[in-house]
């Protein structure tokens, strides 16, 4: 268990070195958060004020999806750089160690992604008219995270050797996610229109998106031992 | 005459008896069973539909225990069967969203609409050609099976939200009629025509299983000897 511990952070610190290293890795995604968020409220203009949590819902987690995505399909890369990843699955390290730092990781890089978007988003499609953020929304928008960032992590390790990885992400992780996209925006509207509080979504909407990322979480840490065992 | 040629005669004719059993199943969903009160003709489709539907659902099933078995057992043939478990569970999704599609022109006034059961099943379709692509994308081996068995045990766990969907989210699509608490809602009849139907259904799906891993099997051996030949 403390060698387990060890390694996770080991791995952990090593890939957050990376990944600031390379600043244009968390940079472009969210560039393009912003990028979409600017396009939305130039295209709406002024919005009536019954609208905009409406709008505000299907705007942020638009952007944030693909953003995420563009992040998650490229968070095992470095590994694949001069051989790492093949020199380390031949390495005695904790299958869950690594899945859970590379889960770190992709949740690090979720919240470096959503948190902004969220804000920008009130800002630039709300005007400051109504006070839509609060730390409920942020709740439903974390726990929609674990789940897109455990099916992200899972499908980039799937998709390392593949050389159609730039469709097959896209083409598989859509589906996979949708019904947690879909969890996630049901509980923010019903929160955001209909005033719902998180212990009442938790036997609807908000109940799904626990089980979605309960369910992924549990399925790619156990998948991914299997995915990095060498031949 | 050779064990190959035997078994290819045995395919062939198993094949045509599996179809016109299929035919027959057709004839009478689409002839002779009765109308319904309110829909009419129309709801005949469900005789296609709905055993498509469950076939391709059975897919799903299929590929969650052969993929486990890939993973469990390391079992090569596993994964062969649970390729082509995918490519007929492919085939009978596009035939579900295909009839789904033309019954509901007429009933709902739409070709498609972003219900929860069809943008579900789309989502089924789009893992199962995601499952085929990525399998040919990757070089064989045993880790290809390995990747492609941990994708098909998240496809097969979709299958169960499919089946929710209705319940869960307010849909156009009607509530399940046979499996459902207090018995199907189908008169005796109906739901006869569509067991023979379901039938006939499955044992095609179940032929075509077969005849694709004849054809998976050949096609390895046919590698192999290409790679053979090429460092000889």
């Amino acid at each position: 268990m403390r060698k387990s511990l060890m390694q996770y952070r080991a791995l952990l610190v090593q890939s957050i070195h990376v990944e600031w290293a390379n600043a244009e890795r968390w940079l472009s995604p969210l560039l393009f958060a912003m990028t979409i968020l600017i396009l939305f409220a130039f295209a709406f203009g002024r919005v009536d004020e019954q609208f905009i949590p409406q709008l505000f819902i299907a705007a942020t987690y638009l952007t944030a999806f693909f953003s995420l995505q563009i992040a998650f399909s490229r968070v095992l890369e470095p590994d694949m750089q001069d051989r790492v990843f093949d020199q380390m699955r031949s390495y005695p390290i904790s299958p869950s160690a690594w899945f859970l730092s590379k889960f770190t990781l992709v949740l690090m890089l979720g919240v470096m992604i959503l948190v902004p978007t969220l804000l920008l988003s009130h800002l630039f499609l709300n005007e400051g008219r109504n006070n839509l953020l609060s730390g409920s929304l942020f709740v439903i928008a974390l726990i929609a995270l674990l789940g897109l960032g455990s099916v992200g992590v899972l499908l980039s390790t799937m998709m390392l050797r593949s050389n159609a990885k730039q469709i097959l992400y896209p083409l598989i992780y859509f589906p996979l996610t949708t019904p947690v996209l879909l969890a996630a925006v049901e509980s923010s509207r019903a929160h955001l229109v209909e005033g719902a509080s998180l212990e009442n979504l938790l036997s609807s909407w908000l109940g799904l998106l626990v089980i979605f990322g309960i369910m992924y979480f549990t399925l790619s840490l156990l998948l991914f031992g299997e995915l990095i065992k060498p031949d | 005459m050779s064990s190959d040629s035997r078994q290819d005669k045995r395919l062939l004719i198993s094949g045509i008896l599996a179809f016109a059993f299929l035919a027959v199943a057709w004839l009478w969903g689409l002839r002779f069973a009765p109308s319904e009160e309110h829909m009419g003709e129309v709801y005949r489709i469900i005789y296609v539909h709905v055993p498509s539907a469950f076939t391709a659902f059975s897919s799903a099933g299929l590929l969650l225990v052969l993929s486990l078995l890939t993973l469990l057992r390391r079992s090569e043939s596993a994964s062969l069967w649970a390729k082509a478990s995918a490519e007929v569970g492919l085939i009978f999704t596009i035939i579900t969203l295909a009839t789904g599609s033309i019954w509901g022109r007429p009933t709902w006034g739409v070709w498609w609409t972003w219900d929860a059961r069809l943008t579900t099943t789309l989502i089924l379709s789009l893992l199962y050609a995601g499952y085929l692509i990525l399998y040919s994308s990757l070089a064989p081996g045993p880790q290809r099976d390995r990747i492609v068995a941990a994708l098909g045990v998240i496809i097969a766990l979709d299958v169960p939200v499919i089946y929710k969907s209705v319940t869960w989210w307010r849909t156009l699509h009607q509530p399940p009629s046979i499996l459902r608490e207090g018995g199907s809602s189908m008169a005796p009849e109906m739901l006869a025509t569509l067991m023979l139907c379901l039938s006939a259904s499955l044992l095609v799906g179940a032929w075509m299983l077969w005849l694709r891993v004849t054809n998976l099997r050949l096609q390895q051996q046919i590698d192999a000897y290409s790679y053979q030949a090429q460092n000889d």
